[in-house]
């Protein structure tokens, strides 16, 4: 959920709800000097953006569609839609010898946030579709702001509900699950619940800083295996594969603080932030990251970013191969110990650098470039994102 | 009885509480009014990532590693578990 308003939002005009999803599409569509600046009501921002994902074994393409737009004098409406086109890899998510597949995931979601004299609350539901995989999600969040808005406290918790399949439901070749690790028998499809609370704080500490710290946790029960991936056991001349099988429970905390600050002089934002991760696998994680933003005239911005990830330890039942069968078998690398560098390099641009008419000035544009070395057999990644943000008002 | 042992172990509220409690003694430290904060209407320093890179950046952060989470709100399902 996304509560803060963006660029171009922070107006607040009167505006219908109920209409207020057709007037987005209409503003955008509508030619500029279509409308009457006494027709204005409210501001919004429309943004399409692209995203192309590469490694050795999975390539994506993700286009998207957010949405953003005053509905009220205190409310704010965001809407997302997305395709997730993977276009070669394997279903087993990086194993040895798997089989190419082409598959797409459908995402939907819209959320809600109403300002308050104190605060804000906020909801978000999402949906997401492909055809081995269903996911429902619902949220509510809520945020204080104290000591003249210097202080926003949050606290918000969400229940998640997926439904999870061995291939397209009745067609031929559909994989039967193990829902339940302790239970021999299979089924069509296991489901996953998800349960998740999280609190966030924020200070500002002075006239260019602020800091911030969150905590999350989440309870997941039921099924989280990949029915595709497969584990090696056995020694010497009897060597097989067995379907993987992870423990039904997991219950995961993550730890994570952050800081930023404005250098006046050079018009640079420094960002820090840390992340600690354990949960009842035995995972633990550290995640350092750093980014500076430097403003380059009045419309445009660079910024790079370093982000570190390490997996210093492995679940408690992973390992690259078994000697035996063991209650919980894994084939996924994600439970490994590893490390990835993450860096990138991403340029922001307004319209009004290219000197375009007054409709389009507060349009923003956007590239980014990342290169991922992950020090496992995912291999190196390379992510490339265009993005245009629209503002517009209805 | 079974259900709040295991609240106490998962949800490790001290964690949750400390944090709280550290937050709200914090607007003691300082105030910085209103017309004092215009450089924290930058852009960078509200916000500097769009909704659609973070929601990406999660979902391949998620499909990637397996530490998830601590982004100040959990993602759906992605089907690559």
């Amino acid at each position: 959920m996304r509560l803060q308003l963006g660029p171009g939002t922070t107006g607040r005009r009167p505006a219908r709800p109920a209409a207020a999803a057709a007037l987005v599409a209409l503003a955008v569509l509508a030619p500029p000097g279509a409308r009457r600046a006494s027709e204005a009501h409210a501001d919004g921002t429309l943004s399409m953006r692209g995203v192309y994902y590469k490694e050795r074994a999975t390539r994506v393409m993700q286009p998207m569609l957010d949405g953003a737009f005053e509905a009220g004098e205190r409310g704010l409406v965001t809407a997302h839609l997305l395709v997730d086109a993977i276009t070669s890899a394997s279903q087993s998510s990086g194993a040895v010898a798997a089989e190419p597949f082409t598959e797409r995931r459908y995402e939907g979601g819209v959320g809600y946030a109403h300002q308050l004299s104190v605060g804000k609350l906020g909801a978000e539901v999402k949906y997401s579709t492909e055809p081995d995989y269903k996911s429902l999600y619902a949220g509510l969040r809520a945020e204080a702001e104290l000591a003249q808005k210097n202080t926003v406290l949050g606290l918000g918790g969400g229940l998640g509900r997926d439904t999870v399949s061995g291939g397209p439901a009745s067609g031929l070749g559909q994989l039967l699950l193990q829902c339940d690790p302790q239970v021999e028998q299979e089924q069509d499809e296991c489901s996953l619940h998800t349960y998740a609370v999280f609190a966030s704080a924020s200070q500002i500490v002075s006239r260019t800083a602020v800091i911030g710290v969150s905590a999350d946790f989440a309870a997941l029960r039921g099924y989280q295996s990949n029915p595709y991936r497969s584990a090696i056991v056995g020694a010497g001349t009897s060597i097989g594969t067995l379907r993987e099988r992870h423990p039904d429970q997991r219950n995961r905390t993550a730890l994570a603080a952050s800081a930023r600050y404005y250098v006046r002089q050079t018009q640079t934002t420094l960002i820090g932030a840390y992340r600690y991760y354990r949960d009842d696998w035995k995972i633990r994680a550290h995640t350092p990251e750093l980014r500076a933003v430097q403003l380059i005239g009045e419309a445009a911005d660079a910024t790079l970013r370093y982000r570190f990830h390490a997996q210093t330890q492995k679940a408690f039942f992973y390992e690259e191969r078994y000697l035996m069968e063991q209650p919980f078998l894994s084939d996924d690398i994600k439970l490994s110990k590893f490390t990835t560098h993450t860096l990138e390099a991403k340029l922001g641009v307004r319209g009004e650098a290219f000197g375009v008419p007054e409709r389009w000035a507060g349009a923003r544009l956007e590239a980014i470039l990342q290169y991922v070395i992950q020090n496992n057999r995912f291999g190196n990644a390379i992510v490339a994102h265009a993005a245009l943000t629209i503002p517009f008002t209805y | 009885m079974t259900r709040v042992l295991w609240f106490t172990r998962t949800v490790r509220y001290r964690s949750l509480i400390a944090v709280l409690v550290s937050s709200l003694a914090l607007p003691g430290c300082m105030v910085v009014r209103a017309n004092q904060r215009e450089f924290h209407a930058k852009r960078a320093m509200t916000n500097d990532r769009d909704p659609g890179e973070v929601r990406f950046g999660q979902h391949a952060t998620g499909s990637r590693e397996g530490a998830d989470g601590g982004t100040g709100q959990p993602g759906g399902g992605c089907g690559c578990n």
